[in-house]
């Protein structure tokens, strides 16, 4: 009696395929040799290649070769088009530097994922250099220091909180969207303030506390669904789609 | 709703309209409604052969079988009020065991399916269609007639179902239908449990952990406390979620209620005289209140041994039955259609359902093969449908020879638990070892 390589079921003397999973029975020998080893080879590949087998890190680093591929190409295409037609680097700085500081992110976020503060911090930095280069590429007016970093901080700090919070929550539903919409509101109310500041030197609130209030209802009764009413709410489900 | 059960063999042309269906049974009524791709409401009995299976006398066994169950050979539809089993005139899918466990039945396929491995035979049945006991009794007839195939002789007065015996109609009756009695007052509702406060783990979530206990061991501490083997296992489960509980920190003590429940599933056949095939089962709630201070586990074992007694006495059962099919039964149940139905189903089922008990414990018993098979085969593993998200660790016991095999279920991350109940078992003299399963195992 025979058994197959792969599933190991047991199968009649004359079988040529096992007949349960398709592997093809072969004797070992010199001519099959090479066959056989490469059937094997190919089984641990197709694990090895799904991509749902892949750790949570070796899926970023999938995802930063990609990127990387993309912007860099992009960055190079971009420099040789400016430089052709125009014997310069004059608008390609804008993109190129874009590119960069997002190539910067995506990589910091492939290998600090865990380490939230360093990642926070660093991106920030990065970010905060790009707008205040993009400053003084567009004539130095200075916005991006008093309007750009303030609204880069708000925002960082608004969605570092939003994040830490969701990772903090064991059971995620409606409770995500609530937060997410407070986060929206907190974010508008710093918009509103540091953009009079910047434009009227006085910090008055106008259209983002109608932003908030709004948030601050839809959110309470987003969190009274899911903390009230039903634990387990599969909302696919619920709805019927 | 009547059965439409007409000659399977003038069926089997595909086109046909005329197929023959059936209404779900009370039990299965509320799974199409909670299925999701998590959830799976699909229970799996694996056999662990001491050789390798043959797959070409496996093939036939399962040919043969299907003769013998042709109401197995359904497909659930939709009608306008109520989900229905259709006649689906397929050959039982033999797969190979490689995916994941317990994987949810696509529409307009089969509901159940053999999974082979190396020596592993796995029958993986939706509960739409059948309980662990209508799974297990089709399993040990498929594995009579792979055995037989293989040249093992069974004793002629051994009792199965044998292929070229005829089907009765009382094995795909509805039973709840059969011992429901009108006029008897519902169930008090009961209040909400306790929960385990584990995080989940990441999709995809479920996963096993067998404990393979001695059956010695366990039959001589039972015996010793005269309990069953059900009761000791539940106390047990009871005992550890108070261990559970008692580790909380205070604010989470506070927020979670402190009832802790088991639903511990009872096989109706066993009380009621019935042969079908379908669903036949309900649940009993052992219960301790830890309001009420610390239980010991002697408390714990004495409390559940009676309650177990009480709510598996005939009447209270018969109480059980009449609440769940005099509502499936009322004219404006019936009269909804089937998607609001689904939607007040889902509801009914988490605050009816999974919120009113911490664990489950469902106990196969032990099986009875002829001595002939029985030493061709190591032993068995029941695996209890995933759990939900609320309830999170679930465990199913069979008993084979010397081994009685649990298998925890789970979708939490941490498998403290399982732990803490090996550790209590190893600890009260019960030798057992736990083992985490692979993809490809059992």
């Amino acid at each position: 009696m025979k058994h197959c390589p792969n599933c190991g079921v047991a199968l009649d003397e004359n079988a040529n395929f096992c007949s349960l999973c398709g592997e093809p029975l072969l004797e070992r020998n010199e001519a099959n040799l090479a066959f056989i080893e490469t059937r094997r080879q190919q089984r641990e590949d197709k694990l090895l290649t799904e991509y749902q087998k892949l750790s949570g890190f070796q899926k970023r680093r999938l995802f930063l070769k990609i990127s990387a591929m993309i912007l860099l190409s992009g960055i190079f295409i971009t420099l040789i088009i400016d430089f052709v037609t125009k014997g310069d680097f004059t608008w390609s700085r804008y993109p190129v530097t874009v590119g960069l500081a997002l190539l910067l992110n995506i990589t910091m976020g492939t290998f600090w994922y865990c380490r939230e503060i360093l990642w926070g911090g660093l991106s920030f930095l990065s970010s905060a250099v790009l707008l205040v280069l993009l400053d003084i590429y567009s004539g130095n007016s200075g916005w991006g220091m008093q309007l750009g970093i303030p609204l880069l901080f708000a925002a960082y700090v608004t969605v570092f909180i939003l994040i830490r919070l969701i990772r903090l929550t064991s059971q995620k539903g409606l409770n995500v969207i609530a937060y997410a919409l407070l986060t929206t509101g907190i974010l508008s109310i710093c918009t509103d303030g540091i953009i009079n500041l910047y434009k009227t030197d006085l910090v008055n609130f106008g259209w983002s506390l109608i932003v908030m209030a709004s948030a601050i209802i839809v959110s309470l009764l987003l969190l009274y669904v899911h903390f009230r009413l039903k634990k387990v709410t599969d909302l696919k489900r619920f709805f019927h789609i | 709703m009547k059965f439409c059960f007409m000659d399977v063999k003038s069926n089997n042309n595909p086109k046909t309209n005329n197929r023959f269906w059936y209404a779900l049974d009370n039990a299965a009524k509320i799974f199409p409604a909670i299925i999701t791709r998590e959830v799976t409401s699909v229970i799996r009995i694996s056999a662990k052969l001491a050789e390798p299976v043959h797959i070409e006398a496996f093939r036939k066994a399962v040919l043969m079988a299907e003769n013998r169950f042709p109401y197995y050979l359904v497909q659930l539809r939709k009608g306008f009020f109520w989900y229905y089993l259709e006649h689906l005139p397929h050959h039982i899918l033999v797969e190979p065991d490689d995916k994941e466990c317990c994987r949810k039945f696509e529409k307009g396929d089969l509901l159940l399916r053999f999974l082979l491995w190396e020596n592993s035979i796995s029958l993986e049945v939706s509960h739409i269609l059948t309980d662990g006991g209508g799974a297990f009794e089709f399993l040990r007839t498929v594995l009579i007639l792979y055995f037989q195939e293989c040249g093992v002789a069974i004793p002629e007065d051994f009792l199965y179902k044998k292929p070229q015996e005829k089907w009765s109609e009382e094995e795909f009756e509805d039973a709840y239908q059969r011992y429901f009695k009108e006029e008897i007052p519902p169930l008090v509702r009961r209040s909400k449990a306790f929960h385990l406060p584990f995080s989940l783990n990441m999709s995809p979530r479920f996963h096993r952990t067998i404990v393979n206990v001695s059956m010695g061991d366990i039959k001589r501490v039972a015996k010793d406390n005269r309990v069953s083997i059900t009761v000791y296992l539940a106390a047990v489960y009871l005992y550890n979620l108070q261990d559970v509980f008692e580790h909380l920190n205070p604010i989470s003590k506070l927020k979670m209620s402190k009832v802790l429940r088991v639903q511990v599933p009872v096989n109706l056949r066993n009380i009621f005289s019935s042969q079908t095939m379908r669903n036949f089962s309900l649940f009993v709630m052992p219960e301790i209140d830890l309001r009420l201070g610390h239980y010991s586990f002697e408390e714990i074992l004495r409390s559940v041994y009676h309650q177990m007694e009480l709510e598996t006495e005939e009447k209270l059962i018969n109480k059980n039955i009449s609440r769940n099919v005099g509502s499936e039964k009322k004219i404006y149940v019936r009269s909804i259609p089937l998607f609001v139905k689904s939607l007040i189903l889902k509801a009914k089922f988490n605050s009816l359902g999974t919120s009113q008990f911490s664990g489950v414990v469902t106990n196969l018993g032990r099986v009875d093969l002829p001595p002939e098979v029985a030493d061709k085969i190591d032993h068995f593993v029941l695996t209890a449908p995933p759990p939900n998200k609320m309830l999170k660790i679930s465990c199913a016991v069979v008993g084979f020879k010397e081994r009685l095999t649990l298998c925890f279920g789970s979708v939490a991350k941490s498998d403290e638990f399982e732990k803490r109940f090996v550790r209590f078992l190893n600890e009260n003299n019960i030798s057992s070892e736990s083992e985490e399963l692979n993809l490809i195992n059992s």
